[in-house]
């Protein structure tokens, strides 16, 4: 049993509940059997019927599946949370400094605080974006960081997601759902709301737009309906009442964006745009890409319209680039990360290469672009062949990979099939950069269903959980 | 508005009504063909057979067997039929796929509502239909469920451009659908009329009506006696009745006008404005001249081609 190393978010090594845990477990315990099963139901038809679902990759097309949501909120107290919104706001200050050093100067290359050769030659950096630097020098508008706990209970940062992190659309369905379907649960704890979120995205992007326009013209911009984060992009475009575009509806003319619409071109300032950068114009990135807008990366070279977040943020997702934050925020903030984060070793530095070679049992390697729990090697679960197999593609290309030690992520009570068992969680907070760095309390908690599991993806067996933020007790 | 969003919520407005349509026809004419089944076994087929013609392309996938009711295989296609284009099942879920494409243009209400009306119908296919009374209810309950879309739609969505795309396509289905139904049962009825059977002729004109949902209406106006000129006149020229063709260009016309704003006239909207002055004040001449089947023909004529106006006009920016 893999979940005895593990941190338990609810209980203390003796199996008492821990003190923000307790009036839950005290209400969990007051309902029978038959009630929580007749509550689960509930849940589940709401979800269902109100199209809260998800696109799976690789079936049918059109297939939606619901997201499972777990019922057992997370709790985190005001003082621990605290501490990490400090440490997500100096991370993403940072990001967005090293990001746009890297597009200005490249000081920081020529200071080697990281090697020149792992940022410049990553395909997420984009040479012909090199001193195009957008309206008040914000890049990174919305980050998802994870976050794991090891088993001292420690909170990590695993990875930062620069790009288009989703799932922000999920934190708030959650709480809908459970604020229906168990109310009791409120009555005790002073739960931090978070519904707010919309007006804050669409302040974070009318600070972003280009300052020509009195009263910004905001869209997003979806790759479509097959995408698995639809719901969410439809959801928000919803929620801020600004228009949904697909890159159909876009066109460029005399260096500006329009949109179609019934009564001919209507001007666009600003893309929230939830398109990779490589399918945003197929004149700059992709020739192959229906996804984009051709000509939208010339109009924003001309500072002509705002893109969120601006093309070129991959950089910072890179999985080496991780390795070097902690260093990058002294270098940047003259400061000591307030977060600590994995050891990593990198494939492309001859004695991490040794080590992962050598120690591949009980590492877990991945290569440094992919994301949602493609391309990696669990070591200790791996068979022999298995990390034979995986070594001898890494050798070809070592640059390409980095490795971590396996983390215990922290388990949390989930109910499975008629009982309550732990299950490892990590956790997603939402970042908006805007007029100031600002934390959503709270963000997705996603949980492992499977027994033994380590992988919290959607797209392979994960669920999520409603995560309080509780507000400090004096104001 | 996108012209994407516009396209697709007209769209949705078709489906939803189509599959309104159908629903209703497939209720009245099964009501029809068992009724006469046994006096008329022709009547009753081709009642039937009428459906294939009101939507055209529209297939059979079940054989018609020698003692199952008439009604079966037509049934089977035009509920839960994946493999046909116009069963209420390929429609609903052709609106809610339009719905789900524009789903940040409507209210949450009518998302659920929809959405629970094509998982409804889901569930009828899975399971399966074991004979006529089982289809019938299914049937209502569904015709229930697209009358909670269409409330939702009518109670909660803000009048705005959006929603005057959704109604143009709902009006304009509804318009050439009750056409179609014309068209096809009309100039067969009148020729009927020598055959002396006189409750079954009765039937058939009392059957045309509920098909177009005029029965009642039509009763308001000229009570319960049905003749045919009486029946013709209402189902064509009258004032007030939501399928009337005249009340139907009337309704097209005024939301092609809502659209545009009144001071300008688009290629649609002077297609369907003709099409409406015809239907308005020419009536009587019509009626005297009594070629019902050249009227009609011109009238499906018309109005495809005011639908490939609107396309023109507002999708293909």
């Amino acid at each position: 049993m893999p979940e005895k190393k593990a941190f338990d978010e609810a209980f203390d090594g003796r199996g008492t509940a821990r003190q923000h845990y307790r009036p839950l477990v005290s209400i969990l315990e007051s309902f029978t059997q038959s009630e929580i099963e007749r509550r689960e139901r509930l849940q589940k038809l709401s979800l269902m019927d109100q199209g809260i679902t998800f696109a799976v990759y690789g079936e049918k097309e059109g297939t939606e599946r619901i997201f499972p949501f777990d019922f057992v909120p997370r709790v985190i107290p005001a003082l621990e949370w605290e501490r990490l919104q400090a440490g997500l706001v100096q991370r993403v200050t940072a990001l967005n400094l090293f990001i746009l050093d890297v597009y200005q100067g490249q000081k920081c290359l020529k200071d080697r605080v990281i090697p020149p050769e792992l940022v410049l030659s990553r395909k997420e950096y984009k040479r012909e974006l090199l001193n195009v630097i957008p309206p008040r020098q914000i890049f990174t508008h919305v980050v998802g960081t994870d976050i794991i706990r090891n088993d001292a209970g420690d909170y990590l940062v695993l990875e930062d997601n620069c790009r288009c992190p989703s799932g922000v659309s999920y934190v708030l369905e959650n709480r809908n759902t459970l604020n229906r379907v168990f109310p009791e649960f409120f009555k005790y704890y002073p739960v931090r709301p978070i519904k707010d979120y919309p007006t804050l995205l669409l302040d974070t992007l009318l600070h972003a737009a280009p300052r020509f326009s009195e009263k910004p013209v905001v869209v997003i911009l979806t790759p479509g309906m097959a995408n698995s984060a639809y719901f969410e992009h439809s959801f928000l475009a919803r929620e801020m009442g600004v228009v949904l575009v697909e890159g159909r509806d876009l066109i460029v003319e005399d260096n500006y964006v329009f949109m179609r619409t019934t009564q001919g071109k209507q001007k666009v300032d600003m893309i929230y745009r939830r398109v990779d950068d490589d399918f945003l114009d197929p004149l700059t990135f992709r020739r192959d890409s229906l996804l984009g807008v051709p000509g939208l990366m010339n109009v924003y070279r001309e500072g002509n319209v705002g893109l969120a977040n601006a093309p070129g943020v991959g950089v910072a997702d890179d999985k080496s680039v991780y390795a070097f934050m902690p260093a990058l925020i002294r270098y940047y903030l003259g400061q000591d990360a307030l977060l600590p984060q994995v050891q990593t070793y990198l494939g492309a530095r001859t004695q991490d290469f040794v080590y992962i070679q050598e120690h591949a049992r009980e590492l877990v390697i991945k290569t440094t672009g992919d994301s949602g729990g493609y391309g990696m090697l669990m070591g200790p679960f791996a068979s022999k062949k298995e990390i034979e197999a995986y070594l001898a593609q890494m050798k070809r290309n070592p640059g390409n990979y980095i490795a971590q030690p396996l983390i215990e992520l922290s388990a949390h009570p989930t109910y499975v099939d008629g009982t309550f068992e732990p299950r490892r969680i990590d956790l997603r907070p939402f970042i908006l950069y805007g007029e100031s760095v600002r934390v959503l309390p709270g963000g997705l908690t996603r949980v492992a269903l499977r027994p033994g599991s380590y992988v919290v993806n959607s797209s392979q067996g994960g669920g999520s959980k409603d995560t309080w933020v509780l507000a400090a007790k004096d104001g | 508005m996108l012209s994407r969003v516009a396209d697709s919520l007209y769209w949705m407005g078709r489906y939803l009504e189509r599959a309104e349509n159908v629903t209703r026809l497939l209720l009245v004419t099964e009501d029809f063909s068992t009724e006469t089944q046994g006096l008329a076994e022709d009547l009753a087929q081709t009642a039937w057979k009428d459906m294939l013609t009101i939507f055209p392309s529209a297939q059979l996938t079940r054989d018609i067997t020698p003692f199952a009711p008439l009604a079966v295989p037509y049934l089977h296609a035009f509920f839960t039929d994946q493999a046909n284009a116009y069963s209420i099942l390929v429609s609903i879920r052709k609106a809610r796929e339009n719905a789900r494409s524009v789903r940040e243009a409507l209210t949450l209400e009518v998302f659920l509502a929809l959405n629970e009306a094509f998982r409804a119908l889901e569930a009828y296919e899975r399971k399966g239909m074991p004979d006529l009374p089982a289809f019938r209810d299914a049937l209502s309950a569904t015709h229930k469920g697209i009358f909670t879309v269409v409330g939702a739609i009518e109670h909660t969505s803000t009048r705005d451009e959006g929603w005057r795309f959704l109604k143009l396509g709902e009006s304009f289905e509804r318009s050439y659908r009750s056409a179609l139904v014309l068209r096809t049962k009309l100039p067969a009825l009148l020729a009927a009329e020598a055959r002396g059977d006189a409750p079954l002729y009765y039937t058939q004109w009392r059957t045309l009506l509920r098909g177009l949902s005029s029965l009642e209406n039509y009763r308001r106006v000229y009570g319960a006696r049905l003749e045919p000129n009486l029946v013709i006149g209402f189902l064509l020229f009258d004032a007030d009745s939501p399928r009337s063709l005249r009340y139907g260009a009337s309704i097209v016309r005024d939301y092609l006008a809502a659209i545009s704003g009144p001071a300008e006239l688009t290629a649609p909207a002077r297609i369907i404005g003709k099409l409406y002055a015809d239907l308005r004040y020419d009536d009587e001449a019509q009626m005297r001249r009594g070629d019902f089947a050249g009227l009609l023909d011109r009238v499906v004529g018309e109005l495809a081609k005011t639908h490939d106006a609107i396309a023109t006009q507002y999708f293909v920016t």
